[in-house]
């Protein structure tokens, strides 16, 4: 039993363009989705990670990551974290 | 014996109402469900998180920040109830709170 809008559908139909993600700890990434599985680990290219540690933002680049799904909380599908403050 | 692939609670009944998600680490965010599935993973639609005191990441502040349309990993969700069904109360837990409710007690019995 699911409702209206299955929320690995929405994951789906991200998959080409930009995502966001938010860790469970302080840790953001924004990149293009290329693809994920039922754990949602996920591959992900052009990422920018970035840190709040210690109330410093710190961004790093990387080219094609697979990013452990099990500390994701929210996903941000064509989310951008630049135009939102922290 | 009670099946074990359902659920003990239908989101169904939540489609389309703000609610608010609390997660492991103590992220807060407040959206309207759009969608989930038997994992609890859920979609909300104009969601917003609240900020977390920087110095105790388990007390949020008034402060948000908008995030949109998200989808919410069931694996981290702690905790999911309507907006509206929550208010703040006096910390029960402390010394005097709990010596007044033993009393409260003993007097009624």
């Amino acid at each position: 039993m699911a409702g209206r809008l299955q929320p690995l559908e929405l994951v789906d139909k991200c998959i080409g363009s930009r995502i966001w993600i938010v860790m469970k700890s302080e840790k953001e990434l924004v990149g293009t989705l290329r693809g994920f599985d039922e754990y949602v680990n996920m591959v992900l290219d052009d990422v920018t990670e970035i840190e709040f540690v210690g109330g410093v933002r710190r961004e790093t680049q990387m080219d094609q990551i697979l990013l452990n799904g099990a500390h994701v909380c929210i996903l941000v599908p064509g989310g951008d974290p630049t135009a939102v403050g922290p | 014996m009670s099946k074990s692939k359902e659920n003990v609670v239908d989101l169904g009944k939540y489609i389309d109402q703000r609610v608010r998600v609390k997660f492991q680490g103590g992220r807060e965010v407040d959206g309207i469900l759009k969608g989930f599935d038997k994992l609890d993973n859920v979609v909300l639609d104009d969601c917003v998180e609240y900020i977390r005191d920087p110095n105790d990441l388990y007390r949020v502040t008034d402060r948000t920040r908008t995030l949109g349309l998200v989808v919410c990993r069931g694996t981290q969700v702690s905790f999911l109830a309507p907006a509206d069904g929550m208010e703040e109360i006096a910390n029960p837990f402390t010394d005097e709170a709990v010596a007044e409710e033993e009393e409260n007690i003993r007097v009624e019995s």
